[in-house]
């Protein structure tokens, strides 16, 4: 560790290309955002942009779509986040019982939607769900003559959102959770086991009590993840009906690239990264608590 | 389940005795598993279909396979330029990950190696950017792009990308892992800092230098809102961008946009086979910290 204690600017060469590229591209246009939220900033508008101090903010809270974006995405994140985890935990548990070859070969099974793009996932399941000639209506006309307004109806549409969005996002938390369990010492369930705990007992006992940590982290991850969701409601039920499936990306997608209005847009972007930020803190707390 | 649980994940070296035996568990992950790959089975068994099968729905074996709705789908390369747009997306997903992988490595180093005064903090900071939604910075680098000039261009697609904290934050623990002593013994001979770099400690961290291109190549392949925010002219678009515009203009005729999807998802599926142990650790590593 000898000649380790100078100090050593020039080592920030290496670092250099990449601060740039952050500074530029991330921290820059976070803090740039935050002062457009201070501007109307409207690009059809000939007008030039004007300072208007918390306007933007104070426009957000007294307008109806934007607190119909506000509920559509936490309907959406309340039934993701808690599927989404469950089922990853259970598959990630089913494997982890697994051995070898077999393991790796239904985790790949499981994980294969993650790798779609969202637009293959858009097609499909706008295929599945159509009223008339979709898979879903056309086995439910043929099996009980009945049909489900997919996407005429706010709960269906919330509901096919929920369920594809479930599909597609499983893979990543199973993977993290099967990490996880292989990390589980096995001497814990060993010496459960000697004391005569069946596997119901050994899960509930010792095995989610380790996991926990990683239980959570996956829990802000996929709750962050839920919270911006676009893709979906953009191709799929492009929001409607009347918007009740528009999410807050897709309000400020609308808002910026549909109307042209920067400065609202950016000052709906900071205000959902305040509630992503406040809601991050709040499950990390709970993380630390344990 | 009447032996103990096994918690490791080493081959098993205990009695082959169940080795053949379906379970109940594995039964059920099966069927899960079929479950979960059912759609995709379903969207490239539809596309072989006829109009006419699709549209009433018999069962979900094509009774005369075809391959008719490929070959429209190919046929109108001036409308629907599927091959500039699969080119498109090869280009910009390997530029992206060469960047990333290059540019991150080289600050990973730096922050896990190098006595850089005041790294801790520049460190932390990056961390903390790991929490911000990307969609916040759309509207603010949007605004930078059309300053610089980069609208429509491959590069609005490339280089905003290099400024993402993973890389960084999973190539620093990794470095961290690495035994100094290899590199100490390097530095006694006279090597230079870059040298270290290049010749030892890179072919060292293939493995994670390989994950991370490939995570950044999937990521930035299946990318949606960048290049639907950022590009203008058709023959700019990748291939979730171009093919969701052709579902758009096609969207009656469910043969041709399933067929487009398959084709979206073919070359990504096949690099998911190639590197599935690769994607499956880079999205495990990025939930286990230390």
């Amino acid at each position: 560790m000898t000649g380790r204690r100078r100090q050593d600017w020039l080592g920030y060469l290496f670092v250099a290309p990449y601060l740039l590229l952050f500074g530029a591209f991330l921290v820059g246009p976070l803090l740039y955002g935050l002062r457009l939220s201070l501007f109307r900033w409207e690009m059809l508008n000939a007008t030039p942009p004007a300072f208007i101090g918390l306007g933007n903010y104070r426009e957000a809270f007294s307008d109806p779509n934007f607190w119909k974006a506000l509920w559509a995405t936490l309907r959406m994140v309340v039934w993701i986040t808690p599927c989404t985890v469950l089922l990853a935990l259970f598959t990630a548990l089913g494997l982890h019982s697994l051995r070898g070859r077999r393991q790796g070969l239904y985790r790949a099974a499981y994980f294969v939607p993650t790798m779609l793009t969202i637009t293959v996932v858009g097609i499909l399941w706008r295929w599945f769900y159509h009223p008339d000639l979709g898979l879903f209506n056309s086995c439910l006309q043929a099996w009980f003559g009945l049909k489900a307004p997919w996407f005429s109806d706010a709960a269906w549409a919330t509901a096919a959102i929920v369920i594809m969005t479930v599909w597609w996002t499983m893979g990543g938390p199973m993977v993290i959770l099967l990490a996880g369990l292989q990390g589980v010492p096995v001497q814990y369930a060993e010496a459960a086991t000697l004391d005569g705990a069946g596997p119901l007992q050994r899960l509930w006992y010792v095995t989610l009590p380790i996991l926990r940590p990683v239980l959570l982290f996956t829990v802000a991850l996929n709750t962050i993840g839920a919270f911006q969701i676009f893709g979906q409601t953009y191709l799929v039920t492009r929001g409607g009906p009347e918007y009740a499936t528009r999410t807050l990306v897709h309000l400020i997608y609308d808002t910026a690239f549909q109307n042209y209005r920067l400065g609202y847009a950016a000052a709906l972007s900071w205000l959902m990264f305040l509630l992503i930020g406040a809601f991050a803190v709040m499950q990390f707390r709970m993380l630390r608590e344990r | 389940m009447k032996t103990p649980r096994r918690f490791g994940s080493r081959p098993d070296r205990a009695k082959p005795a169940g080795m053949g035996r379906l379970t109940l568990l594995e039964a059920a992950m099966l069927l899960g598993g079929l479950l979960f790959l059912a759609p995709i089975a379903i969207i490239v068994l539809t596309a072989l279909k006829p109009d006419s099968e699709i549209v009433h729905f018999g069962s979900i074996l094509p009774r005369h396979a075809t391959l008719a709705n490929f070959g429209r789908v190919l046929a109108t390369p001036e409308e629907f330029p599927i091959a500039r747009w699969f080119a498109n997306s090869v280009l910009v997903s390997g530029a992206t990950s060469l960047l990333v992988v290059t540019v991150d490595a080289l600050a990973a180093y730096g922050l896990a190696r190098l006595n850089l005064p005041g790294k801790r903090w520049v460190f932390g900071l990056i961390v903390a950017t790991l929490m911000v939604p990307g969609q916040i910075l759309l509207t603010p680098v949007y605004l930078l792009l059309a300053w610089l000039g980069w609208l429509d261009t491959y590069q609005a697609l490339i280089v905003p990308a290099g400024a993402g904290a993973f890389g960084v934050f999973m190539l620093h623990q990794f470095f961290l892992a690495i035994p100094r002593d290899i590199e100490e013994a390097a530095m006694i001979d006279g090597c230079s800092r870059l040298r270290i770099f290049l010749q030892i400690v890179l072919p060292l961290s293939r493995p994670a230098l390989a994950t991370l291109g490939i995570f950044t190549f999937v990521g930035s392949w299946n990318d949606f809102l960048g290049p639907l925010v950022f590009l203008d002219s058709a023959e700019k678009y990748t291939l979730p961008v171009g093919v969701a515009i052709f579902q758009s203009s096609y969207y009656t005729e469910y043969g041709l946009t399933l067929a487009a999807g398959v084709i979206c998802t073919l070359p990504i599926l096949l690099v998911f086979l190639a590197f599935q142990r690769h994607i499956i650790e880079g999205i495990a590593m990025s939930g286990l910290k230390d």
